[in-house]
């Protein structure tokens, strides 16, 4: 029973049980191994967790590539009232769609690695706080909690350990913002989802003013394998920066879209053309941004040889982010598609600080006027020196996020968008 | 439609709603949602835990109801337990009262703010500050099209269009049978499986223009007409 668009090239780790309806019950993850690292997390103590897990090099999948096992040993070791853990499933980066897939198919391995995660930061609850529109992975989610809290695995004592830690699923009620670390700790609080300043960072001063990480879902997923075999046995995979498989989320104008789970470092033109089966006849390669519509865009030069992983990404003038690629063919609008993403950050902006409010509104608006045939090349000028203005001068990177591809089409596509400023054609259909 | 089947399940449609079934795909809706998970939980919530995750969308709303009783009651409590502050449980609380009433009016959310003790300008800020609670009633079925980049590039702005002409509606309209509601989302997560739509709590993927009619027909016949 395969998931669709599998392919021989890829190391499913994390995505193993997908497809199988079996996996979202706790007897169907056991027979997998499941709570096994669990049991060996209990048997080596947290710092051996975190030993483990600095030792497989994992970096957080949610965008920002931070060490997990440095970013969990900023936790206090002294426990002065509880710690919370919080499970970022509020997954909502244009163009990822891999944390839907784990928290639906295989919810006990979310699970397990929060339980773990608890455990190596004395957490004593933690909330998996769920996208509000992901209604069908709430349901089962919940109830592999209640499976768990049945078994013994959550909740008082656990697996006999005399360790207490509770598991709450948090639903969210739809703000992009809320992926936000801080913004998602006001949200549990019962406020609106407004970023905080750093410092003091979550780790100090967090959710209900208690210490608090928070992890990606699929960084947490991978937390049970690598405690389970070992943080080397997860470094035989991908570079030595950028360790182990990643679930890379393919959309856009390929024949074969989907969620894939390769190698750290995985070369970009093999992961479109072959894996993905390559483009509608006659069609070629205009554009990819590989991490989610926040990074910058990439030219066919840039994507040229490009490997998929952090470090080679960046030198490239983007960013690997969450790792979703998004492919365009030639016959994209880039104009388009570019002021469509400017449009979705003006409406998610929180509107706490000024640069981004209006940035992002402005922004959309003379995007929208030189899609419409009626910019001026001045307009270039002043849509650069906007993206300038609101890069790195609020609190959160939202605005940075909108400034990105504005800026990044502008360089690599400007005759896109001369061709609508001068003679008020659209270069590409859609 | 003429040939459609008497469960509506089985009408004719290239993906009901799971991630990447492209006709080869071997598991049936039944096996990806599985009754046993999906629209069964208990109206009190069951497990503390997951209490606050919907129970399902309920078809019938009553925008009249009582803020909260019965099982609603013992659900809301359960919430309150999970939070060191009661403010906490504020945003499945809100949940929990658009779930039974269908939308959150400001009559609403100063009734929810008064049952939790919270400033009633506080409850306000934070209701209209999230997208998924409607501030005014709804159709039966709300259909929210993503046209955000990924769908946007395979045809995410015809599927919206398709949808406004065969229900003759506007944007954020209810049509005169009270059965829809059509909005533009912002990314449902489903970016490989274009153009995503979101039916009150469920997914359709793969949706294009030419398969919206299908979609709506088997609406209708869910909702018996």
């Amino acid at each position: 029973m395969a998931y669709p668009y599998t392919h021989d090239k890829e190391i499913r780790v994390l995505s193993r049980g997908w497809g199988d309806p079996r996996t979202r019950t706790l007897e169907g993850w056991k027979a997998l191994g499941g709570y096994e690292g669990l049991a060996r997390a209990i048997e080596i103590g947290r710092d051996g967790v975190i030993d483990e897990v600095k030792a497989s090099g994992l970096r957080g999948r949610g965008g920002a590539g931070f060490p997990t096992g440095l970013k969990w040993s900023f936790m206090p070791k002294e426990k002065t009232g509880p710690h919370y853990l919080c499970c970022n499933a509020d997954e909502s980066e244009p163009g990822t769609f891999k944390d839907r897939e784990l928290l639906r198919w295989t919810p006990h391995q979310v699970i397990e690695g929060c339980l773990i995660g608890a455990l190596a930061m004395q957490a004593d609850h933690v909330y998996i706080y769920c996208r509000g529109e992901y209604f069908e992975a709430n349901q089962v989610l919940a109830r592999a909690v209640e499976e768990a809290y049945e078994a013994g695995l959550a909740g008082q004592d656990i697996l006999g350990s005399g360790i207490t830690i509770d598991v709450t699923v948090h639903q969210g009620a739809g703000a992009y913002i809320c992926g936000e670390e801080t913004a998602l700790m006001n949200s549990l609080e019962g406020r609106r989802g407004l970023p905080r300043v750093k410092p003091p960072f979550p780790a100090a001063v967090g959710a209900f003013r208690r210490p608090t990480t928070i992890n990606n879902v699929e960084t947490l997923a991978a937390i049970p394998h690598i405690v389970k075999h070992g943080g080397s046995w997860y470094r035989q995979w991908g570079t030595e920066k950028s360790a182990g498989t990643k679930l890379f989320c393919v959309s856009g104008h390929v024949l074969r879209p989907g969620n894939y789970e390769l190698p750290m470092g995985f070369p970009l033109e093999e992961l479109i053309h072959d894996v993905c089966g390559g483009f509608r006849e006659g069609r070629r390669l205009k554009a990819v941004i590989p991490g989610g519509s926040s990074v910058p865009l990439m030219s066919e030069a840039d994507c040229a040889g490009c490997k998929l992983d952090y470090e080679d990404v960046a030198a490239r003038g983007s960013q690997l982010g969450c790792a979703s690629v998004i492919v365009m063919d030639d016959s994209t609008n880039v104009v388009k598609q570019v002021r469509r993403m400017v449009d979705f950050y003006a409406h998610e902006s929180c509107g706490q600080c000024t640069p981004c409010r209006e940035g992002t509104t402005w922004l959309a608006r003379i995007l929208l006027r030189i899609e419409n045939g009626r910019g001026t090349e001045e307009d270039l000028d002043t849509l650069l020196d906007l993206g300038r203005q609101m890069t790195g001068t609020t609190i959160c990177v939202l605005s940075d996020s909108a400034a990105a591809p504005v800026a990044s089409s502008i360089e690599k596509f400007r005759d896109d968008y001369l061709a609508l400023i001068r003679r008020g054609e659209a270069v590409g259909a859609g | 439609m003429s040939d459609r089947k008497t469960d509506p399940r089985e009408t004719p449609f290239r993906n009901p709603g799971w991630a990447g079934n492209t006709g080869e795909f071997d598991l049936t809706e039944a096996d990806v949602r599985g009754d046993d998970f999906f629209a069964s939980r208990p109206l009190d919530g069951g497990h503390p835990s997951g209490s606050a995750a919907y129970p399902f969308m309920l078809a019938e709303k009553d925008p009249e109801a009582t803020l909260f009783e019965g099982p609603w009651r013992e659900r809301y409590e359960k919430i309150l337990t999970r939070y060191p502050e009661k403010r906490g449980a504020l945003l499945p609380v809100l949940a929990l009262a658009q779930e039974l009433r269908g939308h959150i009016s400001a009559a609403t959310m100063d009734e929810v703010a008064a049952l939790m003790d919270l400033p009633s300008a506080l409850v306000r800020g934070v209701a209209t500050f999230y997208t998924m609670y409607n501030k005014r009633p709804v159709g039966r079925y709300l259909i929210q099209v993503c046209t955000n980049i990924s769908c946007n590039l395979c045809g995410g702005d015809e599927v919206l269009a398709a949808f406004l002409e065969h229900l003759a509606v506007d944007l954020g309209q209810t049509t005169e049978d009270g059965l829809f509601t059509v909005m533009e989302v912002e990314c449902l997560a489903a970016c490989g499986f274009p153009t995503a739509v979101q039916v009150n709590s469920r997914y359709f993927e793969n949706v294009t223009a030419g398969t919206v009619p299908a979609l709506l027909g088997r609406l209708r016949t869910e909702a018996g007409q």
